[in-house]
């Protein structure tokens, strides 16, 4: 990546060279600007004016366009970019103080966003879809997890320690064929949870010790087994089948791990005893977490807790399929239902199963996914479109990345079932920036999909036809919103518009589109495969079959899960999740994001379907469960979710423009104290007015996590009127004290960021509240916990 | 052809016609201002929302498709609060005042904003047609009142306030040297006659402002000689007895009748004048024991009893004003109360509800924040407040010119015309109705004849279609997402660059004062009302 921090004369053939590769057309202004913010780093003017004098794209338009999405800088980056995640689970964490903690780390002057040597910019990201790594950052294209102020020297050191090698390590190594063993492999979780918990690392490590030992096991990367609080897994599956689950393994381990199962040969049968000692030990420390025996012979319990309710459908045959292996997707009856749908079914057949499974749109809506279907099949035009939704931009989610990420064949064969149904013969997946493996695995899918005929020109043998187009987002929440993303993919703000004409009558470039929620189309085949009453025999009266939810926040047991509808809030929490992590006391479910709302713990006996979640307050949307512990202020939680959507927002109408704004400036009031109960009132109103009047879903919805926070919560608003914060969150509201535990042994003094503590060796400490900035920091490493807020 | 109601009135329209179409065709008045004719909706503002029957929330009614059988409805509480909510949003996020701060502190509220100007570009004509809308006696005042509005200028946070008081007395004076003053036109005669008790500032204003409303007014005044306190409690040097004169001899030639050395109660006795007269406005200055029993209204021991709004007093017909009515002392408050007056006597006499001069809706910034000076100063002169050399104190022609030179141009370009004002005074909207930071005020002035604040665009795109319909080479767009999307220019480029053919035809179309000509000089439109 070549960075330029100056302004001297710009070196311009990169646009020429994009602008010849990708085309001159209107749509395509996404596209370059991606492409040249890639290239410099920023957007350079120079480059802008280029594009325009070479293509057909305006001034206007390429102005509008970079001004809107959040992917694009206007002034020079440093040479490393830092995105702090800022998500619900990061947030409710403590990403801010992440955030903050690298800016002082890296002295970045106020009102900047970069240091004085141009190294690192950091920004913070709406999410990044690592919510079980929360806080979680991402250095360039490495993510790390588990963020704390104090990790942040350490994660810099590493990353540019691993910058270094990596360089080394990319031009060393030489690929060597491995020749199968048959029967066995070793199978590797390569999601983006597990790569950012170290699994890329550990491929590595065992790539380098099956070289070294020269022991020949096929090493598979599989997708998301969903269970990311235990990553990186690896597992082990021997000729007879029997398999090992390692979970938490490190890229050291790889050797012992190949050695214990696959056996040493010369020099190594040497290690041999003294190896199988120390996986002895290993296998029964606990620090290094459970080793356990899975498929048929689950013995742990958390992980049957964990897996034993779960039902796989869009996540069908997860953690031993290869994301991009068609032949194992075909060994595992992929591409059945599409054979079934060119050859035997009449539309009207499959789109009848469809409705008769009671699938709805898992975008979050929740809208009859027949009915769209139907809808365009009933329109005669020459072109129709059909595209899929992938923007999932809702901080706390991150189902349809890892979906994307570890199915993306099921994902192609929804789509062409839908395609072949209402008639489309072009189509597009507007997949986030911010999964770049996700984009890269459904490019690689779609490729094999047109070389082995299951894309492209009659398909199949039939007559249908079909091609599929990436479309990458570039970071704004509200184009996932349907008329908002179809704008986005024709090069334009992503500005919703006024419903109807649905998309359905008039989509892309005015046309009939077909669109779809990724898990939509990932359960398709499922249901076509399997017939429509087996899908309808899950789930409850309404809503039918599963939902697959992004399980974060302060569970014990995070990751993705796939769930019949109609299961509890508290099975899920407790029996899936494994209760709260920290000892506190449950408090809360976010669920459904900025659209959704907060299931107290009194009610989670809710049962998760479309209709009881928005009775509640809440929405399923698109399917984050965020878990708030007694911690977390439910005050800040809305002012967290205004802060997002006022910024979200696309600016078009005036309540969600302006009136998320408004409520937002009154939840800062109360976060800062200043609230009155004159404000609680008007608060409500002007939610109530927001969701009556906006034009489209984000703001109709926007009010959802106050409404439900004050109708469940409204005590702990009127405390902060009151001037309390009773979760001890809100730092304008609390104060740190230290108390006569303290042990005097200065840890508080030497990591208070901003010297507001005093170093007393042996002496009780004080914080001088003046200079304190409430980050918390001193409580956090103090060994006696002498650090109280009050 | 879709059948629909609105408000319970049945309509047949073309398919495909909006409800806001449907009800034009009703002669029902939906408020819009994001919407144009002949192009596409842009359903921003949502001031245009009602209530569909069935539907979930409230649509808009410019982009919503009529369907067979839509049951609409516009006249209802809920659409009212919510077009009350969106405009009380637009206005919490409105950098600008209607009228400038001197407007505002001038208790006439004269347009002196617009007068400076017409000063500036020496249409010295149109400053006194500006002046006397609102003030009956501007060469006296420019000679003897304590100028409120210089208090309130803006320019005082900067310097010193323009010398407002003293450019009146100069349109005055030059108006009067004519020979031929400006006589302003009068409706025609409504066939009602009101008697004005007393020919000091608050009886005179009222005559002038009631003789143009098309009604015969007779002056009454035991003196000999019109003025009242202006004639008998001010010295000749502080108010020379030809400007009073001359000024009031302005007020005859528009037909008031002047009947002089004769007092109410003596010579005319008040059920006489009541029973000639359909109304009556007293305005006899301080109070004198026994007064209000000779004119049979009720008062306290200093001052006659009257509505602070309507200036009724507890006698139907019969209204008071200036230093009758108060104890604190001020000419032109005396001369406001007049002119306020005759239009409580015009609603009294065309049988409207009295319930005073309306209530204008007016945005205000409030005080400036840090730099916002140097905004405002950077279209205006830099030099300091003129002392006048000119004959007892008056301005000459140069100085004039330069000091009105000075003012900041800190009210709208388009108050009469602006929508966000109109409608936020139709649904009785309030700017404060949330606290919020305003934003601070950005000009972009660099187009000859156009200004651009983007603190007072609404976001309604509608610039942005009419240039890029038209083929603008750069043309207008949005920058930025959420709260902070703005209408600017690509690339950062000026107004000029990006309006080359349509700046006139944006001016016209944008809703607000966002984009507006910089003076009244180049409208075709005028102030005048001669």
């Amino acid at each position: 990546m070549l960075r330029q921090a100056t302004t001297e004369e710009l070196d311009l053939t990169f646009v020429d060279q994009t602008i010849e590769r990708v085309g001159t057309g209107k749509d395509k202004v996404l596209e370059l600007l991606q492409a040249i913010q890639g290239h410099y780093g920023y957007l350079p003017q120079e480059a802008l004016e280029r594009v325009v004098e070479l293509t057909e794209i305006t001034p206007a338009s390429i102005t509008g366009v970079s001004t809107f999405y959040d992917q694009f800088r206007h002034r020079p980056a440093g040479r490393h970019t830092i995105h702090v995640c800022v998500g619900t689970a990061c947030h409710v964490k403590g990403a801010d103080a992440v955030h903050e903690a690298f800016l002082r780390y890296l002295n970045v002057p106020e009102g900047d966003d970069t240091d004085p040597d141009r190294m690192f910019t950091v920004e913070k990201i709406a999410c990044l879809g690592c919510c079980t790594l929360a806080p979680a950052v991402q250095i360039d294209d490495v993510t790390y997890g588990h963020m704390t102020r104090e990790s942040v020297p350490k994660v810099l050191n590493d990353f540019l320690k691993h910058e270094h090698d990596g360089a080394t390590r990319r031009r060393s190594r030489k690929r060597r064929a491995v020749k199968k063993r048959s029967g066995a492999e070793i199978r590797i979780g390569l999601g983006s949870c597990c790569v950012a918990r170290g699994s890329g690392k550990l491929h590595r490590a065992l790539q380098d010790a099956l070289i070294q030992t020269g022991i020949k096991v096929p090493v598979k990367r599989v997708g998301c087994v969903g269970m990311c609080h235990q990553t990186p897994l690896l597992e082990v599956v021997l000729p007879d089948e029997t398999s090992f689950l390692y979970a938490r393994v490190q890229p050291e381990d790889a050797k012992p791990i190949i050695l214990r199962h696959f056996g040493a040969r010369g020099p190594h049968r040497k290690l041999s005893t003294a190896v199988s000692r120390t996986l002895d030990r290993w296998l029964t420390d606990e620090s290094w977490g459970p080793v356990t025996r899975y498929s048929i012979h689950v013995r742990d319990q958390a992980v049957s807790d964990f897996l034993g309710r779960q039902i796989h459908i869009t996540t069908e045959h997860c953690g031993h399929i290869d994301p991009v292996d068609i032949e194992e997707y075909l060994r595992n009856d992929g591409f059945k239902a599409l054979e079934k749908t060119v050859g035997e079914l009449n539309p009207d057949v499959v789109i009848a199963q469809i409705e008769a499974s009671g699938l709805r749109g898992r975008g979050g809506a929740g809208f009859p996914t027949h009915l769209k279907w139907a809808a365009v099949r009933a329109i005669e035009a020459q072109t129709k479109y059909i595209v899929c939704n992938g923007d999932e931009g809702d901080p706390g989610a991150f189902m349809d990345r890892m979906l994307m990420e570890s199915y993306p064949y099921r994902i192609i064969e929804g789509m062409a079932v839908a395609a072949h149904c209402v008639g489309a013969r072009q189509g597009y997946l507007y997949i986030r920036a911010e999964y770049p493996l996700a984009i890269q695995r459904v490019a690689e899918a779609i490729e094999t999909c047109r070389q082995r005929g299951f894309l492209g020109e009659n398909i199949l043998g039939s007559d249908f036809s079909l091609d599929l187009k990436i479309v990458a987002g570039a970071g704004a929440f509200v184009c996932g919103e349907e008329t908002a993303l179809l704008a986005s993919i024709e090069g334009r703000r992503g500005m919703p518009r006024l419903r109807p004409p649905y998309p359905a009558q008039k989509g892309l470039w005015g046309r009939p589109t077909l669109i779809n929620n990724v898990e939509t189309y990932a359960s398709v085949p499922w249901i076509i495969r399997n017939g429509a009453e087996a899908y309808a025999a899950i789930g409850t009266g309404k809503s039918k079959g599963t939902k697959v939810f992004a399980l974060a926040g302060k569970v014990a047991r995070g990751g993705l899960i796939e769930v019949p509808m109609g299961i509890s809030i508290r099975q899920i929490v407790d029996e899936i999740g494994g209760g709260i992590g920290s000892g506190l006391k449950f408090k809360a479910v976010q669920v459904g994001g900025p659209s959704g709302g907060c299931i107290p713990v009194g009610r989670d006996n809710l049962s998760v379907d479309y209709e009881t979640l928005t009775e509640a307050g809440a929405m399923m949307g698109s399917g984050g469960l965020v878990v708030l512990d007694e911690s977390d202020c439910m005050v800040d939680i809305s002012r967290y979710f205004l802060q997002f959507t006022q910024n979200q927002s696309c600016g078009k109408c005036t309540f969600c423009r302006i009136g998320t704004r408004r409520m937002l400036d009154i939840l800062e009031r109360l976060c800062a104290g200043e609230g009155q109960m004159s404000d609680l009132d008007e608060l409500e109103r002007l939610a109530r007015m927001i969701k009556k009047g906006s034009l489209c879903g984000l703001g109709k919805t926007a009010p959802n996590p106050v409404l439900s926070t004050m109708t469940y919560f409204r005590a702990e608003y009127e405390a902060h009127v009151a001037g309390r914060c009773p979760a001890g969150k809100c730092k304008a509201l609390i104060k740190y004290a230290i108390t006569d535990d303290c042990i005097g042994c200065t840890l508080c003094a030497q990591h208070c960021p901003v010297d507001a503590i005093d170093m007393k060796p042996y002496e009780k400490h004080e914080i001088d509240v003046e200079k304190c900035i409430r980050c918390g920091t001193c409580k956090s490493v103090c060994p006696a916990d002498a650090v109280r807020v009050e | 052809m879709p059948k629909i109601t609105i408000d319970g009135r049945e309509i047949e329209v073309d398919a495909g016609a909006t409800i806001l179409e449907a009800a034009e065709r009703l002669g029902i008045e939906i408020p819009t201002m994001c919407f144009l004719r002949d192009r596409e909706a842009t359903t921003s503002c949502m001031v245009c929302v009602v209530k569909v029957a069935g539907a979930t929330g409230l649509l808009p009614a410019c982009g919503t498709i009529v369907q067979e059988g839509m049951q609409v409805e516009n006249d209802c509480e809920d659409v009212r609060e919510a077009r009350k909510a969106a405009l009380e949003l637009l206005l919490s996020d409105h950098v600008g005042d209607c009228l400038g701060p001197c407007v505002m502190g001038c208790p006439a509220h004269m347009n002196i904003p617009l007068m400076i100007r017409q000063i500036a570009a020496g249409r010295l004509h149109e400053a006194i047609v500006t002046v006397k809308r609102d003030i009956a006696l501007p060469a006296v005042l420019g000679r003897i009142c304590p100028a409120p509005c210089e208090k309130a200028c803006r320019r005082r946070q900067h310097d010193e306030a323009v010398s407002i008081c003293l450019l009146k007395r100069y349109v005055a004076g030059v108006d009067l040297q004519t020979g031929t003053p400006y006589v302003p036109p009068c409706l025609p005669k409504r066939g009602k006659r009101v008697a004005v008790v007393g020919a000091g500032p608050a009886g005179l204003a009222a005559a002038y402002y009631l003789q143009r409303e098309g009604f015969d007014c007779t002056v009454f005044d035991d003196h000999d000689e019109p003025g009242g306190m202006l004639r008998y409690g001010l010295s000749a040097d502080e108010l020379p007895r030809e400007v009073l004169t001359r000024e009031i001899a302005t007020i005859e030639q528009v037909g008031v009748e002047f009947r002089l050395g004769t007092r109410i109660g003596d010579s005319v006795s008040m059920d006489e004048i009541r029973s000639r007269y359909d109304a009556v406005f007293i305005g006899i200055g301080q109070l004198k024991p026994g007064d209000a029993e000779s004119l049979g209204i009720e008062a306290t021991s200093d001052s006659i009893k009257a509505d602070g709004r309507t200036y009724a007093t507890n006698v139907a017909g019969i209204f008071a004003g200036g230093d009758a009515v108060r104890s604190r002392r001020l000419t032109v408050r005396a001369v406001a109360d007049g002119k306020e007056a005759a239009e409580s006597i015009r609603q009294y006499l065309t049988g409207e509800d009295v319930v005073g001069p309306a209530r204008i809706f007016n945005s205000r910034m409030g005080k400036l924040q840090d730099g916002e000076m140097e905004t405002f100063l950077a279209s205006a002169s830099s030099q300091s407040r003129r002392t006048p050399s000119g004959q007892s104190g008056g301005f000459v022609d140069a100085e004039a010119r330069a000091e009105s030179l000075r003012c900041l141009h800190c009210d709208c370009r388009k108050p009469d015309t602006c929508r966000l004002r109109r409608y936020a005074q139709g649904y009785d909207a309030r700017q404060a109705k949330y606290k919020a930071q305003r934003r601070p005020l950005v000009q972009h002035a660099q187009h000859p004849q156009v200004i651009y604040e983007p603190g007072k665009c609404i976001d309604c795109g509608i610039c942005i279609q009419i240039a890029s319909d038209a083929g603008e080479e750069l043309g207008l767009t949005f920058v930025g997402r959420g709260f902070d999307v703005r209408m600017a220019m690509p690339f950062d480029a000026s107004l000029a660059e990006a309006l080359q053919e349509t700046a006139a035809a944006c001016v016209a179309a944008c809703p607000t004062g966002a984009l507006a000509f910089k003076t009244e000089v180049d409208t075709s439109s005028g102030d005048s009302d001669a």
